[in-house]
């Protein structure tokens, strides 16, 4: 009998995983929840940045300048309202109940109390009082700005002009002005939820590679015209259109393939791959289904922090531009929320694919040394 | 002994052995064996855990690479032509390792594929095996007897001219156990050779046709059953008679040049029973290594 070929053998093997994968109720009901889950929270996401500070007064004299205030007649980006009392004020920034007769005021983050004759112990030149009361969440460039918003204000009544000459600023944004454009929580999530899609599949294959390790199923395979090569193909191949097609479907679900799709393809294609080495290693390091899932946590951790930096733009430390998932990560963002070109993106790639090769090797090299000593 | 093999026996034998050798680490697992297995010839390897039977099979099957020696199944090197001899032998391993999320009619269709039988019929193989009522259920819901005969079935699946059967009725119901032990029959009759390991020293008895005693991963003696019971036991029978009332045993060796006139003498009495006293292959492998079977 001719032994069939190398293609058949690993469609084969391919053919029997999935088969195994579908009857594994555990994975394919956590898949599906997971992906059901990220599409639903990206969607519930807020799509737009508002990026206007809201800022509540409380005075007694201000007059037409109160006026003018609240009709928008300020700085752009804030917004201003009028609360009848100091208290009622606090409250609001607080996020407590409002009092009666302030109920259909709105939430603000910046309250500024002006004392009750403010107005006219500024334009007397004597001293007086504003307090500012700022929401916890506000970050502290907007405190200063309010500070510098209350001194303005005060030589505005005074009549006077500043007490310095404000030297002269130039302020070049490098790439693309993000101003009133801003990334928003959606675009932000995108991905961490599409790394978390294809790095849940890499336990799903982890735990398909330990049972066939654990039941010595493999052993029976590797005394047929099988090799140990077409077993290594079939199960990265395995691992990487799992994690691959839930990957697509999840992209395809939140419309991702609005700005350098290519680019983005290729990125999970690369990371579907990692997935599928992580799983290889996983599942031929860890001796039963717990062995496998932490030896996965173990490597989902370091992996996944690229991930999560993407919420903070331009907070990656050295040491996280080096880890393995950083290339992939920051394509996703590049291609998604910045429609980054090939130039931007390529060094990234190749970063990945550098990093996809060292993990798939060394998946292979340790699932290989399992199997050869069964 | 009759362990070395003629250049004649080689050319002819589907499973030879020359001067085999393996190790883990330090440890020889088989030191320097060698035998061979004509088409249609069952040979029973014997021998205690940890003999080096299993070794010697996964170096004959291609799962290990031997450290010395040559090893040839149908002709072909294992080493060097392993897809070949792969796709001629069949392997029934003494655990039972079959997908158990997948039917018996899956898991043989999945194993015919790997032997490029892309339209490969399991009902007739599962009926073989009593399984075709059973054939369309998981391997999970099925009976140890069950997986057994299952496992004798992927065995099957492509038609091997060589099968190397490691413990293939251990702890099985009668009824599963006389199923397999005749399809190794019907398969030794239609000209595979057989490689048995198994403890249980009735059914090396019964099937095969040359039994090898392996130790610390020596061959200690191979031989047909006959001849070894004959070399290494006793010649004699046990006659039990009865005397005024008293029942009588009596041991006469047929070695004995009074063995006739003994014998003679107690058929002239109420003679109850007489039985052959050949030693057990157990008893041999005693006498021979100086340690049991278990």
């Amino acid at each position: 009998m001719k032994p069939p070929s190398r293609t058949a053998i690993v469609a084969a093997i391919l053919r029997k995983d999935f088969r195994a994968y579908s009857r594994d109720r555990l994975w394919v009901i956590l898949s599906a929840l997971m992906l059901v889950l990220l599409i639903v929270v990206f969607w519930l996401l807020p799509a737009t940045v508002d990026e206007t500070v809201e800022v509540g007064i409380a005075h007694r004299d201000l007059g037409e300048l109160a006026e003018q205030l609240t009709a928008g007649n300020v700085e752009e980006g804030i917004s201003v309202v009028e609360f009848p009392s100091d208290e009622a004020l606090q409250r609001s920034v607080a996020g407590e109940a409002p009092l009666p007769g302030a109920e259909d005021l709105p939430q603000v983050q910046v309250g500024l109390s002006f004392a009750p004759d403010f107005r006219q112990a500024v334009t007397e030149g004597r001293e007086s009082r504003v307090t500012i009361y700022v929401s916890s969440g506000v970050p502290p460039e907007i405190r200063n700005t309010m500070g510098s918003f209350v001194r303005e204000l005060a030589f505005s009544l005074a009549g006077e002009e500043l007490p310095v000459t404000e030297p002269q600023q130039e302020e070049i944004i490098l790439g693309e002005d993000r101003a009133g454009n801003q990334v928003s929580p959606r675009e932000h999530m995108r991905p961490l939820f599409a790394f978390m899609v294809l790095l849940v599949e890499s336990f799903a294959l982890a735990s398909l590679i330990a049972e066939e390790i654990q039941a010595r199923t493999i052993t029976a395979l590797l005394v047929t015209p099988a090799r140990t090569a077409d077993v290594l193909a079939a199960k990265a191949l395995m691992g990487t259109l799992l994690a691959l097609g839930q990957a697509l479907v999840f992209l395809l679900a939140v419309r991702a393939f609005q700005g350098n799709a290519g680019a983005l393809l290729v990125a999970i294609v690369l990371g579907a791959v990692m997935a599928a080495a992580v799983g290889m290693i996983a599942g031929a390091a860890g001796k039963d289904f717990m062995g496998t899932i932490f030896y996965g946590v173990l490597f989902f951790i370091p992996l996944a922090i690229p991930a999560f930096g993407s919420l903070f733009p331009g907070s990656a430390s050295t040491l996280v531009q080096v880890l393995p998932s950083y290339g992939v990560v920051e394509t996703i963002v590049g291609a998604t929320a910045y429609d980054e070109g090939w130039g931007a993106l390529g060094p990234k790639l190749g970063m990945a694919l550098a990093w996809d090769a060292a993990l798939l090797g060394l998946g292979f090299f340790i699932l290989k040394r399992k199997v050869e000593t069964l | 002994m009759a362990a070395a093999t003629s250049a004649s026996e080689r050319t002819q034998a589907a499973i030879s052995v020359e001067d085999l050798t393996y190790a883990y680490g330090d440890l020889v697992a088989v030191d320097g064996i060698s035998f061979s297995v004509a088409p249609g010839e069952v040979l029973g390897f014997l021998g205690p855990n940890g003999a080096g039977k299993s070794t010697t099979i996964k170096v004959l099957t291609g799962q290990l690479s031997p450290r010395s020696g040559s090893a040839r199944i149908l002709g072909q090197d294992v080493g060097r032509d392993r897809p070949e001899v792969q796709a001629r032998i069949g392997v029934c391993f003494e655990e039972k390792n079959l997908y158990l999320n997948m039917s018996g009619r899956e898991n043989l269709r999945f194993f015919a594929r790997l032997f490029g039988m892309p339209r490969f019929d399991p009902d007739p193989l599962l009926l073989r095996v009593g399984l075709a009522d059973r054939g369309g259920d998981r391997v999970q819901g099925y009976s140890k007897g069950m997986r057994q005969r299952l496992m004798v079935a992927r065995t099957l699946v492509n038609h091997p001219d060589v099968l190397f059967l490691d413990e293939p009725t251990d702890g099985l119901d009668p009824v599963s156990a006389r199923t397999i032990r005749d399809i190794i029959r019907e398969e030794a009759a239609r000209g595979a050779a057989v490689l048995l390991t198994t403890h249980d020293m009735w059914e090396a008895d019964e099937l095969s046709d040359r039994v090898a005693f392996i130790n610390e991963g020596r061959i200690a003696a191979l031989d047909t059953p006959e001849n070894l019971k004959l070399q290494y036991g006793e010649r004699r029978v046990k006659v039990r008679t009865r005397v005024q009332g008293e029942i009588q045993e009596e041991l006469i060796s047929l070695d004995d040049p009074e063995a006739g006139e003994r014998l003679r003498a107690a058929a002239a009495k109420d003679l109850l029973t007489i039985h052959t006293e050949e030693a057990t292959l157990e008893q041999i492998f005693i006498r021979l290594t100086g340690r049991g079977l278990q």
